[in-house]
């Protein structure tokens, strides 16, 4: 439903609230609930707030008196780890009612004098400082960059981190793999070919532009991660997050390729001990989930065998929130029965 | 995000999707089972249509068919007129008849076997379908295989044309695509490609152009394609009623893909006029003639009530309009808007009936692990969050044993007369509880809905939809005990505030009222208002449904 809406760039809302027309088939579900299940969906993904939690608990000499600001904060659960951690003041900023809940919270749990919570865009609410010295924010969108809020803290950084301060999480990593999918490819695409008895064809065209986001079994890997892109959010710039990158995978067995996935990793390199966490298919269920690309072809492949290519993304000309993905591929091999390469584009 | 490809991308336009598309239609035929199998030269052991008895070849079953069964194959085929398809039909048709216990399915027309479903083997690897060209080679001595190579040229000419059809049709719609995003972009002052979903987010000014927009996505019309309780319940009704449909005007309100005006169309309608005002629109068009139902289907996009439709009147209105708690979203003020204006004063509602039913709910782990749960999230108690889940209804699939009280109806709405004023109403209920219970949690909501072929035919108010289905009607329940619909149930959960709820014993008996009412003129949003009183528990209490 989010869809159609247009919302300017560089409001923050909290990654509940952007994750809310994600998966068509629940938006009435989530909104029914008004946002409430979303809610409770990323508290309850425990690798996402355990991960949080343990790299701001772990390093209270860090937070001890720290001014911290809380990008995007929703039900306010970050900002009352780092006020427990010793922080002097939290400022927790979201565009999202669920500002409200949050202050609740907070009062609930007698922090209310650590914990300022704002309601509004970053751009026009007024901190109370000029400057901070830690910025915590759960910004990850699905792909890392669908409906993130990292231009977001990217603003934050620039206009009131003081020089030497620190972001957690700091780092993110963008990989792909390629997975043999054929059952549910069929479900999702081959659905189309026969709806009751009629051909669908034309819906088909756009399933197969639409990423999926789904949970991959690890066993579905049919090649190697490769790693494609690494953001450090102490540098990166807003026209960073479009790109064109060259990737390579190598298949570990014999086996057929539905689809490329990609998913990320987070790290909070500022920790006295890294943290990290992974959104990829060998690692803890998360809400993220893994994103899925199907190609057009269907790639048989031997052991050893590579596919390369580029990935691009970037945001869509006209709605910045919509990211347009180009996913070219190549399978060279002597075999020219075997041998494919295309270009497939996706929008999500 | 849906529409990418149809808005002109370049780069979706590298693909060679056609070359593609029709190498998969092959790959699917084969899975039918039939079509693509090469006639096999040597006889094959085939089982008899009236017995488990195998034969080891086409002829001497039979022959055995004939002589003990007085059922002769070839004679039906050549009486009727049979072609290749009509006589797979009837193998199948047989077949599934004998399967079922009549060892005499009527033959004697064509139309008792004309059903597409017919189509599918009965048997797997069914030797006599596969035999069907030799024994027909049999049967016309005269010119061997000519029927065959006949069939195989007729084919080829088709294809050719639909190809050379379907090229043409290719270029009309990216034209005529082009032009109206041109003639949008000049409304709206801009310059370039705009792509379709800017246009609808330009216009997003609508209150609910969101509610439209929503619909364009795939997701949600797969899910509701792949609901096959829905899905097949509208196709049994017009596949079941094919004399109802015949040379009939069909409107469709609200059409999606056009899955439910093909139906209408492959039932011998006379003309289905298919009204929808989201993007998906466009989609049906294609679908529509990629099936070759482009001159019995008119697709208009538009609010029905705002739309012009090519016909004063329409025999038979379709549509499939429910929503959570089946009156959320207000779709069904439309079709009654469409039925008071365009059905004929004998003309029929399909579907013909619908009752909202109403049962209590009590469902301790869904408590446990999502009310407790925010009592304690990470060493922060965040109770406030719960505030809302009172006030708001929540859509979910429940388990039958949490419904613990049978159901009862509080409002049945035939179709063909109730009005858009109904829709709005307290109603009166009473409940008996049939087991003990820890604490009523809330009230669950659920609907059935009924297909009946005839404006005067009856269905009781307390009808249940299984026991409509004994009868030989089409209907089909949302509730707890059925299999899940995309609808699933609606859960008001009784807010206590604190209070601990009491026990309630079995036998106890609830009375109380239940309202909808909806938000606004503008909203599709739904408020539900309800009140009750038993031996231990009482209260009064309102969710939104949004």
């Amino acid at each position: 439903m989010s869809g159609s809406d247009s919302t300017p760039t560089g409001v923050i809302s909290s990654s509940a609230d952007r994750m809310v027309g994600m998966e068509h088939s629940e938006v009435r579900y989530f909104t029914s609930y008004d946002h409430h299940g979303i809610h409770e969906e990323m508290l309850k993904d425990d690798v996402r707030t355990r991960s949080y939690r343990d790299s701001i608990y772990q390093n209270r000499h860090i937070f001890k008196d720290k001014v911290v600001l809380d990008v995007g904060c929703g039900t306010g659960i970050l900002s009352m780890f780092a006020a427990r951690a010793g922080a002097k003041h939290v400022i927790g900023v979201d565009m999202s009612s669920i500002v409200e809940k949050a202050k609740e919270i907070v009062a609930v749990n007698g922090l209310s004098e650590k914990v300022t919570l704002l309601q509004g865009k970053m751009e026009e609410v007024q901190l109370p400082y000029p400057h901070v010295d830690i910025i915590i924010s759960e910004w990850m969108g699905y792909f890392l960059l669908y409906e993130s809020m990292l231009d977001t803290v990217l603003y934050a950084r620039d206009t009131y981190l003081a020089p030497g301060g620190k972001i957690f999480p700091d780092k993110a990593t963008m990989y792909v793999a390629a997975i043999e999918d054929g059952e549910y490819k069929d479900d999702k695409i081959g659905f189309w070919d026969n709806v009751w008895g009629f051909d669908y064809s034309p819906m088909k065209e756009i399933a197969l532009t639409e990423p999926l986001v789904d949970t991959v079994e690890v066993k579905a890997l049919v090649t190697d991660p490769c790693p494609i892109i690494t953001f450090d959010l102490n540098t990166v710039t807003t026209a960073d997050l479009a790109f064109k990158v060259p990737y390579e995978v190598t298949a570990k067995r014999s086996d057929f390729v539905h689809a490329l996935i990609a998913w990320f990793d987070i790290e909070f390199s500022a920790c006295h001990k890294p943290i990290t966490f992974s959104t990829g298919p060998h690692a803890r269920y998360t809400h993220w989930k893994q994103t899925v690309f199907y190609l057009r072809d269907v790639l048989t492949i031997e052991a050893g065998e590579k596919v390369s290519g580029y990935l691009e993304n970037r945001p869509n000309d006209k709605n910045k929130r919509d990211l347009d993905i180009t996913i070219d591929y190549k399978f060279e091999v002597m075999d020219e029965n075997r041998f494919a390469e295309g270009s497939c584009f996706y929008r999500m | 995000m849906a529409d990418s490809s149809r808005a002109g991308d370049p780069s979706a336009g590298d693909v060679p999707v056609d070359t593609r598309s029709v190498s998969e239609e092959s790959d699917s035929s084969n899975e039918e089972g039939w079509e693509d199998v090469e006639p096999d030269e040597e006889s094959q052991p085939v089982m008899s249509l009236f017995s488990e008895q195998v034969f080891p070849d086409v002829r001497s079953m039979l022959k055995d068919s004939k002589e003990n069964y007085d059922f002769d194959l070839l004679k039906i085929q050549k009486d009727l007129g049979l072609d290749f398809l009509d006589t797979i039909k009837l193998v199948n048709y047989v077949r599934s008849q004998v399967k079922a216990g009549n060892k005499y399915p009527d033959v004697s027309s064509k139309s008792k076997f004309e059903d597409d479903a017919y189509l599918k083997p009965v048997l797997e690897d069914d030797a006599l379908l596969y035999s069907l060209d030799d024994i027909a080679e049999d049967a016309q001595d005269a010119a061997p295989g000519s029927e065959a190579e006949r069939k195989v040229i007729e084919l080829q000419e088709e294809l050719e044309r639909l190809q050379s059809q379907f090229s043409e049709y290719r270029i009309a719609v990216q034209k005529s695509l082009e032009d109206q995003l041109s003639k949008e972009d000049e409304t709206l002052g801009l310059n370039g490609t705009t792509s379709s979903e800017e246009i609808a987010a330009n216009r997003a000014s609508e209150i609910d152009a969101d509610y439209f927009a929503s619909y364009a996505y795939n997701g949600i019309h797969e899910s509701m394609l792949k609901d096959t309780i829905r899905t097949d319940a509208y196709r049994d009704f017009v596949y079941e009623n094919k004399h109802v449909f015949k040379d009939k005007v069909v409107l469709d309100v609200g059409c999606g893909t056009g899955i439910l005006s093909m139906f209408c169309a492959k039932a011998g309608a006379k003309k289905v006029i298919s009204v929808d005002n989201s993007n998906i629109i466009d989609r049906a068009r294609e679908i529509v003639y990629d099936n070759g139902l482009g001159d019995v289907i008119t697709c208009i996009r538009g609010k029905i009530e705002e739309v012009e439709l090519p016909v004063d009147q329409v025999d038979i209105i379709i549509s499939e309009w429910m929503g959570y708690g089946l009156l959320f979203e207000a779709m069904f003020d439309s079709v009654i808007y469409a039925r008071d204006r365009y059905l004929a004063p004998n003309g029929l509602m399909v579907p013909s009936h619908a009752t909202l039913r109403i049962a209590p709910y009590a469902d301790p782990d869904f408590i446990a692990s999502h009310i407790s749960f925010w009592e304690n999230v990470y060493g922060f108690k965040m109770n406030s969050m719960l505030l809302k889940i009172y006030d708001e209804a929540v859509v979910r699939g429940i388990h039958p044993n949490t419904i613990v009280g049978d159901s009862t109806v509080f409002l049945p709405l035939p179709l063909h007369t109730i009005t858009v004023e109904e829709l709005t109403f307290l109603k009166n209920f009473q409940v008996t509880l049939k087991e003990d219970i820890d604490a009523l949690d809330g009230w669950a909501i659920w609907f059935d809905i009924f297909f009946m072929p005839s404006r005067d035919s009856d269905v009781p108010e307390d009808a249940i939809p299984s026991d409509m289905q004994k009868k030989g009607y089409v209907a089909f329940t949302t509730g707890p005990d059925g299999t899940e619909t995309h609808w699933q149930q609606v859960v008001a959960l009784i807010d206590y505030d604190k209070k601990k709820p009491c026990p309630l014993k079995k036998g106890d008996v609830i009375k109380g009222t239940i309202g909808y009412r909806k938000r606004s003129k503008e909203s599709r949003g739904l408020d539900i208002n309800i009140q009750w009183e038993g031996e231990n528990t009482k209260g009064n209490q309102k969710w939104g449904l949004q």
